[in-house]
């Protein structure tokens, strides 16, 4: 199934004195855990919220489902969770969620059903009448979790979901995605921490100063971005692999510990083509292999420069 | 439209569970009672017995008189003469002081010739001691003056009828049976109520609004529902409390109407009557308080959104609550002349007439032209102030930072 659910086509937003979305387009397929990648101020926030149609791109389109009509059209198909979350704070919990949940059109009833499960299930039954100012942040965040799936949407939008949460909650939120997205629904959600991502994302789109660097699926990006290290031990002879290890139109950087080597190759050489010069040379190959270098290690590349001279934040918008 | 159900739930829910609305709610009678109570006391405090001595220094014997028609003037007043004498007045003076005497009289001649008398006592603050004292001075004095200048006592006495005249308000060509003075009160007691409610009310809105912009829920809630839908879902649920609230007040108060309460034992007179409140006043109350309060809670709304916090809002509403209290602090005015060209115009502009109409209907019957176009144009301005609050609420509510300049205000107003 490759029906595109969101797709969104050179979107500009253009705030006093900058741009925070500068043509981004984006498609997310049906059923993916896609991830929006960027450093602080990179447009991440920008662009969800056009998205959702709180904010009007000043350029460019947003089409979701693949049919016409904005979020708030959609909102019964659609769950949001935005930056800075908040919930009302003098209200109950359950209140909340039945409230929120009766605004995306589902009947009082089965809203209390559903969110009564969901609380079970992240360990808050015992709060549900309890006002959302007495609840930990952590569990804050939970609540405002179920708010957004309550209503089984399609489209899961979540900005930030991971921030300010301990690595035990952040646990539970990230196996709650995982097997969200493992009913056939779609995940979007931003983040600007990389292990997050690596370890559930199906796509990934990195964005810094408002525009893509890279985007497509996590192997994809990997192969396109990494696949230039390359791993290598011996088993005894190593033979000529001095001579390969030293040809500069085969490998940028090598680092040679006798029996075993850590490669970068050029960009333009083909891994193949070392492996076949080793054998050539005589060298006996215990390990030979192909590195993909960690999310984290991508993003730095790509846009470490970036990151170290953010932006302002874009705090008033422009009418 | 369940969407918009939905806030207004939560509007009404959330706020008749704090317990300022059950203060405020109960508050209101126990008030109007309160009220009723003190009444009570205070007209049974001025049927209290007092004790007077007469120190006589005329020379005519018209100190003796004094004791005599003060006493049968008025029965609650027991004078008794004391001879003027060196030793007379620090006697006294201990006497109101061990409370045997409540103060004393000193009259001399110049009583009769210039007028000129002192009273000393433990009661001088009491009016109603004071103008029954002055009163029944006043008319021997001048019996006395007109019998020196040979004039028939007889004669005198029936010159001297005290004079009363009973109040009665024409409504409709109808005798009400409401006095000046209970006009009065209905009319006070409008002013307050709908000024406090729809102050009250208003800010609720507004604090509503300045709730859902900080936390961001607005963020969640724009994305599912319109601006407009929840602002008006908001002013609907807030406005919903406020008149639950109002027709406890109202009720209760309509309870009491007419009612009149006496103390058993008070001088004939003394007592306290509810107002009479009819009907079409009630319903004329009502009216204006939802007009009034839609106006006023879209304005509220519209400031709530272009206000990033709770101090910041305070400060920017102070103009709102300056042109609610021009008709409020004007109801003095529209009370004793309610058919003033300052009335007329009070009831026909927009802003204003929500207190003023109901107040200035409490006095005067208002010539049906004058209530036609003053309804019309509240209804007018209602429409047209929620359009233009709905523009800057739809801009205002994702914005943070500072506050907009009317330049900016414009913008948003016009914008998309």
């Amino acid at each position: 199934m490759s029906q595109t659910i969101l797709a969104a086509d050179r979107i500009v937003k253009r705030f006093a004195g900058h741009t925070a979305v500068d043509g981004l387009s984006l498609t997310v397929p049906r059923g993916v855990i896609y991830g929006l990648l960027g450093p602080n101020g990179a447009g991440k926030t920008t662009t969800i919220r056009m998205i959702m149609n709180v904010i009007v791109p000043d350029e460019g389109t947003v089409r979701l489902f693949d049919a016409p009509g904005t979020a708030r059209d959609f909102s019964a198909r659609i769950g949001f969770l935005p930056e800075e979350r908040g919930l009302y704070p003098k209200m109950r919990v359950l209140d909340v969620l039945l409230f929120l949940a009766e605004t995306r059109g589902v009947d009082r009833r089965s809203a209390r059903v559903k969110a009564l499960r969901w609380l079970e299930r992240l360990g808050l039954s015992d709060w549900r009448m309890r006002k959302v100012s007495d609840l930990s942040k952590g569990m804050q965040q939970k609540v405002q979790f179920i708010s957004t799936v309550l209503h089984e949407p399609d489209l899961v939008i979540l900005d930030e979901p991971f921030s300010g949460l301990d690595p035990v909650n952040a646990q539970v939120i990230r196996d709650t995605i995982l097997d969200w997205a493992r009913t056939g629904r779609t995940v979007l959600f931003s983040t600007h921490i990389m292990e997050h991502a690596e370890q559930i994302c199906d796509h990934v789109c990195i964005i810094a100063r408002g525009q893509k660097r890279v985007d497509g699926t996590l192997a994809e990006v990997k192969r396109l971005h990494g696949g230039r290290h390359l791993s290598v031990a011996f088993d005894g002879a190593n033979g000529g692999a001095a001579q390969v290890f030293a040809d500069r139109r085969l490998v940028a950087k090598v680092e040679d510990f006798g029996q075993y080597a850590e490669l970068e190759l050029t960009p333009t050489v083909d891994a193949q083509e070392i492996l076949k010069a080793l054998v050539a040379s005589g060298a006996r190959l215990a390990k030979f292999e192909l590195v993909a270098p960690s999310l984290h290690k991508i993003f730095i590349d790509l846009v470490g420069a970036d990151a170290t001279r953010p932006d302002a934040r874009p705090e008033v918008a422009r009418a | 439209m369940r969407k918009v159900l939905a806030i207004i739930r939560r509007e009404f829910v959330e706020r008749v569970r704090t317990k300022w609305f059950w203060v405020g709610t109960i508050l209101g009678p126990l008030l109007m009672i309160g009220i009723i109570a003190f009444q009570i006391l205070l007209a049974g405090r001025s049927g209290g017995e007092r004790h007077i001595a007469i120190v006589d220094a005329t020379t005519t014997g018209f100190g003796q008189r004094l004791v005599t028609q003060l006493g049968a003037a008025v029965p609650r007043f027991h004078p008794t003469r004391v001879a003027a004498s060196s030793g007379a007045d620090s006697m006294l003076l201990r006497e109101v002081e061990q409370k045997q005497l409540d103060g004393f009289l000193l009259v001399s001649d110049s009583l009769l010739d210039y007028g000129v008398a002192e009273y000393r006592g433990s009661n001088v603050s009491s009016i109603a001691d004071k103008e029954q004292l002055e009163g029944t001075l006043h008319r021997l004095v001048f019996a006395a003056r007109l019998e020196r200048h040979g004039i028939d006592t007889l004669l005198v006495k029936q010159a001297d009828i005290p004079l009363r005249i009973a109040t009665n308000k024409i409504s409709g060509r109808k005798l009400t049976g409401e006095s000046g003075a209970q006009s009065f009160m209905v009319g006070f007691g409008m002013a307050v109520l709908l000024f406090v409610a729809i102050l009250i009310y208003g800010v609720n809105v507004m604090s509503s609004v300045l709730e859902e912009k900080t936390t961001r829920v607005v963020e969640v809630l724009i994305s599912s529902l319109r601006p407009f839908q929840l602002m008006v879902g908001k002013v609907l649920g807030a406005g919903a409390v406020g008149l639950v609230q109002l027709t406890v007040w109202v009720g209760s108060a309509r309870l009491l109407s007419g009612a009149k309460y006496r103390v058993a034992g008070a001088a004939a007179g003394a007592g306290f009557t509810f107002p009479n409140i009819p009907t079409t006043t009630l319903l004329v109350f009502v009216l204006y308080f939802l007009l009034g309060y839609f106006l006023y809670a879209a304005i509220y709304a519209a400031v709530g959104a272009m206000s990033s916090t709770e101090s910041e809002a305070r400060q920017a509403q102070v103009p709102v609550q300056l042109l609610l209290m021009i008709p409020y602090v004007s109801f003095f005015a529209l009370l004793n002349d309610p058919n003033s060209s300052l009335a007329v115009w009070m009831t026909l502009i927009p802003f204003w007439s929500p207190i003023a109409t109901p107040v200035r209907w409490g006095a005067t019957p208002i010539p049906v032209i004058q209530m036609v176009a003053s309804i019309g144009f509240l209804v007018a301005a209602v429409l047209v102030v929620t359009w233009l609050a709905a523009r800057i609420y739809r801009v205002g509510i994702l914005m943070t930072g500072k506050r907009p300049n009317l330049k900016e205000m414009v913008r948003w107003i016009r914008a998309g």
